[in-house]
């Protein structure tokens, strides 16, 4: 959610998480664009529901583990071989399998945290960061459907709201 | 169609599968050398995969019930017809201890008493590397399995006739799974350093039943992948869908790369500590069998990796499929890597002590020498005993009668569980977890 993009809000809570996809389909089916949709934990279905297309971000962690797997092992080909070669009982410079450990954590930090770090980025989160919400509940017991009244009329998402059973209706701006 | 009618069509070929078995196996055993060592480890090869298939399906269904994995159940009819396998396969298993017995083969070193007198490892191993405990091993533990086995399928089909609300059958399937699935993941430790890693009698590793294990449950997985495939593809299985194959195929991905973690562990604690009756197995390998013993590991670990990687991979007949064949193929490859080099040494050591009179400069050196000298010193046997032949195909490499016999147990292991299949419903009706089976959705 960007913040102070002035956004006129309008949006209903739902009691259950079924009743939210019964919503989302029916809103699919009229034609009304959602803003978005909040839940307190992930809803089963609810991505091919609103049409979302796949995260990129594993393809993100891959990227960043093929880089952790580089680094690692061309990190330590250029100590062991170049810049301090020492011979630990008896095997060679280059010692291959010695550095596969080593090299499969780097591979598993790297992604772990290349991924942890882009996921923050892009959702704006953060430590220090300050994001404003549509209602306490969301992250509690509602489930909540958004419209933009750039989009949807007041009138037109009232209706929707009623129709599908919401049991809240409120509007803020973001 | 819910009961799978094994039609002619598919008895036809596979008998034809079989037959090529049989031939190649005949094939193998007339052109082989005095103790028929290409013909009985090909036999011990193909038995020990198929018997541990089995075994890692009858593992995998009982930690299913075990586990109250519901996902399983419109597809555990396969695993319960791969698990009834182990029938044949312990039939097989007593063949080769008969074959210790009766001194029939040279499979392993213990089993030649005069070997075993003058050498006080395999004197000190001898309480447990003796022909005793690896047929009454065999014969009491793959028995236990199999009895038990037989219950979990009786159990079940029992439940589709008379399954009610009170749910008894599942309950005491889960009584005698609890049994078999510590019983069987103990056990066939105990049996794979018997069947396999005794080929290697001075050698050994810890991590081996571990190792052996993960390859055998990977093929597993392969193998059921390849039998929804199939019998999808003839209209069968309707239930089954994508996700299930997704799990599937989830599991192909890990295993792989758990086996990998196991051979990588096994080879590395060796490597580092490079003990010499440690790094004989490694050095065997490495030195006589490059190009398998590379392929193996890549193969194994790059195929499934990269491959089954995606969410979209598993979900497809095409790619799963592939990358199951690809991982059965080399799996297969793994046991023959695990057998052939040690029951080449052993073959070419009885060969030195029992007719190589005639050659004592060759005995020195397989006397005095390492086992590459023992190594060079069969070779030399092979080139002038009139016997020996096929001595690189076969061994160093799987030749076409390896393949040959391996379509054979192939033929006979699905011919076996297509027989058992065909004998009850598809879907277990009055399974518990049935309906959640059904709606198994992964995405």
């Amino acid at each position: 959610m960007i913040q102070g993009s002035n956004k006129n809000i309008i949006f209903g809570l739902y009691n259950d998480e079924e009743d939210l996809l019964t919503a989302v389909r029916a809103a699919q089916k009229n034609h009304l664009e959602i803003y978005d949709v909040y839940s307190p934990f992930p809803v089963h279905g609810l991505d091919p529901a609103l049409k979302l297309e796949e995260s990129r971000l594993h393809q993100a962690g891959f990227i960043y583990g093929m880089l952790g797997t580089l680094t690692a092992f061309l990190g330590m080909t250029w100590v062991f071989v170049k810049d301090w070669p020492n011979i630990f009982g008896g095997k060679p410079y280059w010692s291959v399998p010695a550095f596969i450990p080593i090299t499969f954590e780097m591979t598993v930090l790297f992604s772990a945290i290349g991924m942890t770090v882009t996921f923050y980025i892009i959702n704006g989160l953060g430590p220090g960061v300050k994001n404003t919400y549509l209602h306490d509940r969301i992250t509690d017991d509602k489930f909540c459907i958004a419209f933009d009244t750039g989009d949807v009329s007041t009138g037109e998402a009232e209706a929707f709201f009623s129709t599908t059973g919401a049991s809240e209706v409120h509007s803020k701006t973001i | 169609m819910n009961q799978y009618t094994f039609t002619s069509k598919h008895r036809l070929s596979l008998y034809i599968a079989m037959a090529v078995g049989l031939l190649s196996m005949i094939f193998t055993w007339l052109n082989d050398d005095v103790y028929h060592t290409r013909f009985w480890t090909n036999l011990l090869h193909n038995s020990v995969f198929f018997m541990m298939i089995a075994v890692m399906a009858a593992f995998f269904l009982t930690a299913s019930i075990l586990a109250y994995a519901g996902w399983v159940s419109t597809f555990k009819r396969i695993w319960e017809a791969y698990a009834l396998f182990m029938m044949v396969g312990l039939v097989l298993m007593l063949l080769i201890g008969l074959g210790v017995y009766f001194h029939w083969h040279h499979l392993y070193h213990w089993g030649d008493e005069a070997a075993v007198a003058e050498d006080s490892i395999l004197t000190g191993k001898s309480s447990f590397l003796n022909k005793n405990w690896y047929f009454f091993g065999t014969l009491i533990f793959g028995g236990a399995w199999v009895f038990l086995a037989t219950k979990l399928r009786n159990l079940s089909l029992d439940e589709d006739k008379h399954g009610g609300d009170s749910f008894s059958q599942h309950k005491s399937m889960r009584f005698y799974a609890a049994i078999l699935l510590p019983l069987i993941g103990f056990s066939s430790s105990a049996m794979i350093w018997q069947w396999i890693m005794s080929i290697d009698a001075h050698w050994y590793s810890t991590l081996f039943a571990w190792y052996s294990s993960a390859s055998a449950f990977v093929a597993m997985i392969a193998l059921t992948i390849l039998m929804i495939i199939f019998l999808k593809s003839n209209g069968y299985l309707k239930d089954v869908n994508e996700n299930h194959l997704h799990d599937l195929g989830k599991y192909l991905f890990a295993i792989s790369i758990f086996w990998t973690y196991l051979w990588f562990s096994q080879f590395m604690l060796i490597w580092y500590a490079n003990i010499g009756e440690e790094t004989i197995y490694f050095k065997e390998r490495y030195n006589n069998y490059p190009v398998l013993f590379f392929l193996n590991l890549a193969v194994n670990f790059l195929v499934p990796f990269f491959i089954l990687m995606r969410n979209d991979t598993k979900r497809k007949f095409g790619s799963l499929g592939i990358v199951a064949v690809v991982t059965l193929l080399s799996h297969w490859l793994d046991y023959f890597l695990m057998i052939k080099p040690g029951a080449l040494i052993t073959r070419n050591e009885a060969m030195l002590s029992h007719g190589g009179e005639t050659h004592t400069s060759v005995m020195e050196g397989a006397h005095t020498g390492t086992a590459e000298a023992a190594h060079g010193a069969g070779e030399a046997i092979a080139h002038t005993a009139e016997h020996v032949s096929h001595f690189v195909s076969g061994f160093t490499i799987p030749g076409l009668l390896e393949l040959g016999t391996f379509i054979g147990f192939l033929g006979l292991f699905f011919y076996f569980t297509l027989w058992t299949i065909s004998k009850a419903s598809l879907t277990p009706k009055n399974d518990p977890y049935l309906e959640e089976s059904l709606h198994h959705h992964v995405i």
